[in-house]
């Protein structure tokens, strides 16, 4: 099971996973959660879940990558022109799937044209009744109801499974038909990875280190004292076997979990301390125990020593006492 | 009769002249803090403890049995005040200080200018909430 390594799309410095099977991937295998951000704008809900992309912290990126687990692509230019050939081939094959579409619903009509035909006389009646009784009360101008666009003498059932479909059968005159689809309704599919394209070349475009993505300008991360702690401390948990997620709900930079979060809660909220001689104010202190008592969470002070590149915690709960 | 008090006059006094003088920028909440112990939370074989990687001394004594039935165990209590500026460096000082036998866990107390005190539990490493 020799497989590359996982493929990390770099859009804007920030690291993204949009096949389905890395996200499953990054989670079962190496720990890392990541976060689903894949919305529509006016829809992003936190306690709903979303799709792809898959957003990294910058650390879980450089820890993915510094293992040789992943490896970083330069999306933007990893997208090729197509060329014409490429192009026509493609919107061939996207009108190809409309035309595919259409034809199995015109299928499906018939079908169904069919199962009527075989309808006793008393309920052919019956819904003829029904039909005309709809359409008289269409027959007034401001009446909006879905069967004023039947055409006259059809006697498909008005269930509301048909609805929407029907609503679009025999158009009216709004004119919105395009010529050769008149009024029937078809799905355009946008694939998410743009893996799946002829033109993606991702392989002239994949950066295995950190400092040759560095260099190609797509990754800077980290470039800080400060960064470069997170990294070590992000590092340090994640190889204590910890699930690491965004401490900012909680008043510090990680969730620490003992497993994955979607069958357990976090025990500590973790704080980067940036080294040994880093000012501490006391009522930091009292800030994170306090909150730690009232959220049943302990605060852990990470500290990173850049001169051995050990990483010390202290845990901080408050004392019940005093 | 003179009522004036000050603070060479207290029983504690004697006891902490040292370190009172030796470390005047934590003088005030080491005095605290010492006092707090002893009265007020009834630590018994309260000893102090010179600790020059934190700029001050610890106070060291027998922690009496708390409520949820923990035995009276010998702890370490670092203070400062609410002004000033520590670091991390000081608690790995303070571990170091007491050597191979240390408790997993010191104490920092912090004090405010009215005589507030609040403690602090540190633990070294990544120690579960005690619910």
């Amino acid at each position: 099971m020799a497989e590359g390594p996982i493929p990390l799309r770099v859009s804007n410095k920030k690291a993204y996973v949009w096949d389905v099977d890395d996200v499953a991937k990054l989670r079962s295998r190496h720990g890392i959660c990541g976060m689903l951000t894949g919305t529509l704008p006016h829809l992003s809900q936190q306690n709903v879940f979303l799709g792809v992309p898959l957003l990294l912290m910058p650390e879980e990126a450089v820890f993915l990558v510094e293992k040789g687990l992943a490896c970083l692509v330069d999306d933007k230019n990893a997208h090729h022109d197509p060329g014409l050939s490429r192009l026509a081939k493609w919107d061939n094959s996207r009108l190809k799937a409309i035309e595919r579409q259409l034809a199995l619903a015109e299928e499906e009509q018939e079908a169904k044209e069919h199962q009527y035909s075989t309808m006793t006389e008393q309920a052919i009646r019956k819904r003829n009744e029904r039909e005309r009784k709809k359409a008289f009360v269409a027959s007034f101008p401001n009446d909006s109801s879905s069967s004023s666009t039947e055409p006259a003498g059809n006697v498909l059932a008005h269930d509301s499974d048909n609805t929407a479909s029907d609503t679009r059968r025999g158009q009216d005159s709004s004119g919105t038909s395009k010529a050769g689809t008149a009024g029937a309704t078809f799905t355009v599919h946008v694939g998410a990875p743009s893996s799946q394209l002829d033109w993606y070349q991702q392989s002239s475009h994949s950066f295995t280190t950190l400092a040759s993505a560095r260099e190609a300008g797509i990754w800077d991360y980290p470039s800080t004292p400060e960064e470069r702690a997170r990294c070590a401390v992000f590092r340090e948990l994640r190889g204590k076997g910890y699930y690491l997620g965004i401490g900012t709900k909680f008043g510090g930079d990680y969730l620490v979990y003992p497993g994955d979060p979607l069958r357990y809660h976090s025990h500590f909220v973790a704080s980067v301390i940036a080294s040994p001689r880093t000012p501490l104010r006391p009522m930091e202190i009292v800030a994170h125990g306090r909150l730690g008592t009232g959220t049943k969470k302990s605060h852990l002070l990470c500290e990173w020593n850049e001169d051995n590149d050990v990483v010390t915690s202290f845990s901080i709960e408050w004392a019940r006492f005093g | 009769m003179s009522t004036v008090t000050n603070m060479q006059t207290h029983p504690s006094y004697p006891e902490l002249t040292r370190y009172l003088s030796k470390y005047p920028s934590s003088a005030g909440a080491l005095f605290q803090t010492f006092n707090d112990i002893t009265f007020a939370q009834k630590w018994t074989n309260v000893e102090l403890v010179d600790l020059p990687n934190c700029q001050r001394a610890g106070i060291k004594g027998l922690r009496p049995s708390s409520d949820d039935g923990e035995l009276p165990s010998t702890c370490i209590v670092l203070p400062c005040s609410l002004a000033e500026s520590i670091s991390t460096s000081y608690f790995s000082a303070a571990f170091t200080s007491l050597g191979e036998s240390a408790p997993k866990q010191i104490y920092l107390a912090i004090c405010a200018e009215d005589s507030s005190t609040v403690y602090y539990k540190i633990g070294k490493g990544i120690v579960k909430p005690s619910i």
